[in-house]
């Protein structure tokens, strides 16, 4: 063969590892469908009692007081948005940062490690099959917000949004690649992935916006990409922002997308050929 | 032979099992310090969006609307007095929903299924250990939500809120063995418990009155302990709190007790009896 077919062929092999990947993934959804129904409705019951809780404070659909630091009094549509989202933070991190581990469990760890293959690339297609189950999640849910809770949305308002949450999955890609090279070494990466759970619940915007934090909470925020995301389609869906003018966020964010990807993979990359030598890829 | 029905023998061999069972949950999860930790903070975690949203939606500690609704505005004590019982909630629906099924993680199910001691035993040792936990979750809440924010709370009060805390637990301990029945059957059963903890914050008056809910939710509540232990404890603890619901709270919690208890006990009975006679106990 020559050099050329040679990558072409090597191109071929990994982009079918990635469908693989994507159709196993697709497979285990389909024999679990509760799993399905729970990542669509319950992202709901979660904000649920911050809608009520709004009515009984304010006792309007409205906030002046929330429009100081939101820009909009609309504080539904705020954590709705702001719900969807967090989402994509949950699916990743629970999802594709502990894959490794379900298949730890499965018994299939060792057979994936040992194959002929670069690993990235069933990392790639673990990513891609999570990203892709995220977006029908979140578009059930959008629908729904549309439908109950008067968002408004437009053709010009979607390529924007898309085009954010796009940098916004690289980016939790890259958090969760770290976490799956954790999990390969240290096993019990669930309370990595909850703490980390909870300082993007808590440090983000998700549910009240950055401002109204303590200026040391804001500085942890700010490090966090789920907060351009958040700030970034806010502005857009909410108040009518065209994306030129969120050209700040939008490059803070490709930043962190490249930092984090960069990272996950040399973590991950690091942890694999340290749990190869040292033998611990089979402890349970 | 070993003591059985209703003895005093019988009931001391019992408690000495549910003693056990909780001693030996306590010893696993301390064999991880840092899970401990980290679950031990969580609750604090998911309490401070609460008050942050509240306090950006009014631009302040104290709600008009609040205070026309229930007699105080202050939304800090509010809440705090609302979220404290949610970890309790998950004693019911996680800690007891789960016992059985963990068991079966451990690989202990079997064992512990041919031993000559009462299954609810197995449950109730879970949801004293639980209790105990929540016990010092809800204290570090205590601490940090005091030091950060202070808290209003009549001290006279604290005696009777906690008589009105027991009859609570009582029917929560009944739903939670009607839970545990359902984890015997469903093998995907953490979504039930996930779903029924979601319901429950939504229909108790955790932050928000329940006059703010539909009056069909406002219907619903009324199965559940924790709307009636809510406005209660409240009564007792903040001052000038006017119940958003009259009724006497203490014969409304003795009356769920005395059918949730029952009520739980004969689900319990008879799914254990028919997942034996399947044979599907131990089917994964």
């Amino acid at each position: 063969m020559t050099t050329q077919s040679l990558e072409m062929y090597s191109f071929k092999a990994n982009l079918q590892i990635v469908w693989s990947e994507v159709v196993k993934n697709f497979k285990f959804l389909m024999a679990y469908p509760v799993i399905f129904v729970f990542w669509t409705i319950f992202p709901f019951l979660w904000f649920i009692p911050f809608v009520f809780q709004g009515q009984a404070f304010v006792g309007s659909l409205q906030s002046a007081e929330f429009e100081k630091f939101a820009g909009t009094p609309d504080y539904i549509p705020f954590i709705v948005i702001g719900a969807i989202l967090n989402g994509y933070v949950l699916t990743s991190l629970y999802g594709v940062g502990e894959s490794i581990r379900r298949e730890a469990y499965r018994g299939t760890l060792d057979y994936l490690l040992s194959s002929p293959c670069n690993k990235a690339f069933i990392l790639i297609g673990k990513a891609l099959s999570e990203s892709i189950n995220s977006t029908i999640y979140a578009a059930i849910q959008l629908a729904v917000g549309i439908f109950l809770f008067g968002i408004e949305i437009t053709i010009g308002i979607i390529l924007p949004t898309v085009l954010i949450i796009f940098l916004l999955i690289l980016g939790l890609y890259g958090i969760s690649l770290m976490l799956a090279g954790v999990s390969l070494q240290f096993k019990q990466a669930h309370d990595v992935a909850h703490t980390l759970e909870y300082v993007f619940y808590v440090f983000s915007p998700v549910r009240y916006p950055l401002g109204s934090l303590p200026f040391w909470a804001q500085v942890i925020g700010r490090l966090l990409p789920l907060t351009y995301a958040l700030v970034a389609v806010r502005s857009i869906m909410l108040l009518k922002q065209n994306i030129m003018g969120l050209y700040q966020e939008i490059f803070l964010l490709l930043i962190m997308d490249i930092v984090a990807i960069l990272l996950g993979f040399y973590l991950f990359n690091w942890m694999e050929k340290r749990t190869k030598s040292s033998g611990a890829i089979s402890h349970y | 032979m070993c003591p059985h029905g209703f003895t005093l023998a019988n009931l001391k061999a019992e408690t000495r099992a549910i003693w056990a069972n909780n001693m030996k949950e306590w010893k696993i999860e301390l064999a991880y310090p840092i899970s401990f930790v980290r679950q031990s903070v969580e609750p604090l975690v998911f309490l401070l969006p609460f008050i942050v949203y509240g306090l950006v939606l009014i631009g302040g500690r104290y709600s008009d609307h609040l205070m026309q609704l229930v007699g105080t505005g202050d939304i800090v004590t509010y809440v705090f007095t609302g979220y404290i019982i949610m970890g309790f909630i998950g004693t019911s629906v996680w800690a007891m929903g789960f016992s059985i099924r963990k068991e079966q993680w451990y690989g202990t199910l079997e064992s512990i299924y041919v031993t000559p001691t009462s299954r609810l035993s197995f449950v109730l040792g879970m949801a004293l250990h639980s209790l105990l936990h929540q016990g010092i979750s809800v204290f570090l809440e205590f601490s940090a939500i005091y030091v950060i924010f202070d808290l209003a709370l009549r001290i006279e009060g604290i005696l009777p809120a906690l008589v009105i805390f027991a009859l609570m637990m009582l029917a929560l301990i009944g739903f939670g063995i009607f839970v545990a029945s359902f984890a015997m059957i469903l093998k995907e059963g953490w979504i039930i418990s996930e779903g029924l903890y979601s319901v429950l914050m939504i229909l108790s008056p955790v932050a928000y009155p329940l006059t703010v809910l539909p009056s069909i939710a406002q219907q619903a509540s009324n199965v559940f302990p924790t709307a009636p232990a809510l406005i209660g404890m409240r009564t007792f603890l903040i001052e000038n709190y006017t119940p958003e619901v009259m009724g006497n709270v203490f014969l409304h919690l003795l009356a769920l007790d005395a059918a949730w208890i029952i009520f739980g006990i004969i689900i319990f009975s008879v799914t254990d009896s028919y997942v034996r006679k399947r044979g599907s106990l131990g089917k994964y």
